[in-house]
């Protein structure tokens, strides 16, 4: 290894409001810089924004690990360490095989007609109403009618949901004022998990019930127990409402993509990676070198801190040919890294894309065109997201001037 | 050129079988099938087995013996 060269280093603030609102600008000054940049705002932590080194340090978890290396800051990594999602190699497999054998697709067959349901009843409601908010209505509303009873979390402390969730995900990025004002309410959710697990308090049959048999038969701890039941909740709820939310936005900025989806639907699953890939929902998650080690033929110290981002990954132009254009029928939309890669690649995918396909299969049935109003986006450290869409649904029978369909 | 499965670490996503389909093959229960398991793969199909390993979401698929 001839790895002589030194980082090249940037010195924006990534996190800033505006950064946030607009990252995609940073990112490509990341790639354009290296395989491997110095990020001198946030304590020299080592930025990945290219493709193909994104892949190569997911796919290298013995070197890059997740044990206190999923966020920016110490106080974060101490108190999700031991989760499925900060842990690693033997101790990784164990937790994920307790619970990701509910998630995989094929244990989600049973779920299929019960979220198609819902999702067909939702969108009916919706368009009868003409106008509402992408994400307060349509968005937020199916997950949360479906992962909260999935996990098995009792009706009391719902509420929480959301805000906890959106905490979890502001904690990971590095200790500024959103990380900090997150991480106490990351407490009382960890607390509320302690107490499920103390009381026994899950639905039945739900995942969260598996999770305490498992623990019954001495496989899990009660500490891992309390990690497992929060480990899949506060994922499943932002990640997937992001998606919507931009999938709603990006189609009702780009009608023609519509309008091919509505003639041609048996592209609704790829346009779902395609959201996912040019909104990725997580922009990124950290990751700890083991080991003197090297990204791209850029030396990276043992110690140090990776942030790996899947969002400037995704708009690669060294792989993906104009990144920056939504194609619902691109090619190797697939290829997208938005779910991560590897043994940590997100065991609820198969869940996330049954919840998007079906809205987005419900609404081209009846939906014509997306009038958008003025959108207001949600900042977090990690989540890229809309607070809201608003947004007027045109149908055949709306009697709006869509008859005329090019 | 072969494709190994690490069954352990397969989850059953199926993004192998929308890439490779005459290579992949996820059964009713949604258990994948290897139609070239322990042998080499037709020169026509290594493009399409090449793009599968590139897109399994849980690096479960892995090339032998290609360049």
């Amino acid at each position: 290894m001839t790895t002589t060269a030194t980082a090249p280093r940037y010195d924006a603030d990534i996190y800033t409001d505006a950064a946030l609102r607009d990252p995609y600008e940073h990112y490509r000054a990341l790639r354009d810089l290296g395989p491997a940049v110095r990020l001198t705002a946030h304590d020299d932590a080592f930025a990945v924004a290219r493709y193909d080194d994104v892949k190569q340090v997911l796919g290298t978890p013995e070197v890059f690990r997740s044990a206190a290396g999923i966020a920016l800051n110490e106080p974060a990594n101490a108190a999700i360490l031991g989760c499925t999602l900060a842990s690693d190699g033997e101790r990784h497999a164990h937790l994920r095989r307790v619970v990701a054998h509910r998630l995989t697709p094929r244990a989600l067959r049973p779920m299929r007609e019960i979220v198609v349901e819902a999702a067909d009843a939702l969108v009916a409601d919706l368009v009868a109403r003409g106008s509402f908010d992408a994400v307060g209505d349509l968005a937020r509303a199916l997950p949360l009618s479906i992962v909260p009873d999935f996990i098995g979390w009792p009706e009391e402390g719902r509420e929480h949901l959301l805000r906890w969730a959106g905490a979890n995900f502001d904690s990971f990025g590095p200790l500024n004022a959103r990380a900090e004002a997150a991480l106490p309410q990351c407490g009382e959710m960890a607390a509320y998990g302690a107490a499920l697990v103390r009381d026994g308090n899950v639905l039945p049959g739900s995942l969260g019930a598996s999770v305490l048999e498992a623990r019954d038969r001495g496989e899990v701890t009660d500490e891992q127990c309390m990690m497992l039941m929060l480990d899949y909740l506060a994922p499943s709820l932002d990640t997937t409402i992001s998606a919507v939310g931009s999938a709603i936005w990006l189609f009702g900025t780009h009608p023609a993509q519509w309008e091919r989806l509505r003639a041609e639907p048996e592209l609704i699953a790829n346009a779902v990676q395609e959201v996912v890939r040019l909104e990725s929902p997580i922009r990124g998650f950290g990751r700890l070198a083991a080991e003197d080690t090297e990204i791209g033929g850029v030396p990276v110290p043992a110690g140090s801190r990776v942030l790996v981002l899947y969002a400037a990954a995704n708009r690669d132009e060294r792989h993906f040919a104009d990144p920056d254009t939504f194609d619902v029928a691109r090619p190797d939309a697939l290829e997208q890294l938005g779910f991560g890669y590897g043994e940590h690649g997100c065991a609820g995918q198969g869940l996330a894309k049954l919840e998007v396909q079906a809205l987005l299969t419900a609404l081209v049935r009846v939906v014509t065109r997306f009038e958008l109003g003025a959108p207001e986006r949600a900042l977090n450290n990690l989540i890229r997201a809309f607070a809201s869409v608003p947004v007027t649904v045109h149908t055949d029978r709306s009697g709006a001037p869509d008859h005329h369909r090019r | 050129m072969r494709v190994e499965v690490d069954y352990d670490r397969c989850e059953g996503h199926g993004q192998c079988e929308e890439r490779a389909p005459a290579v992949f093959e996820l059964d009713d229960q949604g258990f994948l099938t290897h139609h070239y398991e322990g042998q080499d793969l037709p020169v026509e199909l290594e493009d399409a087995a090449r793009g599968a390993v590139a897109v399994c979401p849980v690096a479960a698929l892995r090339l032998v013996g290609s360049p």
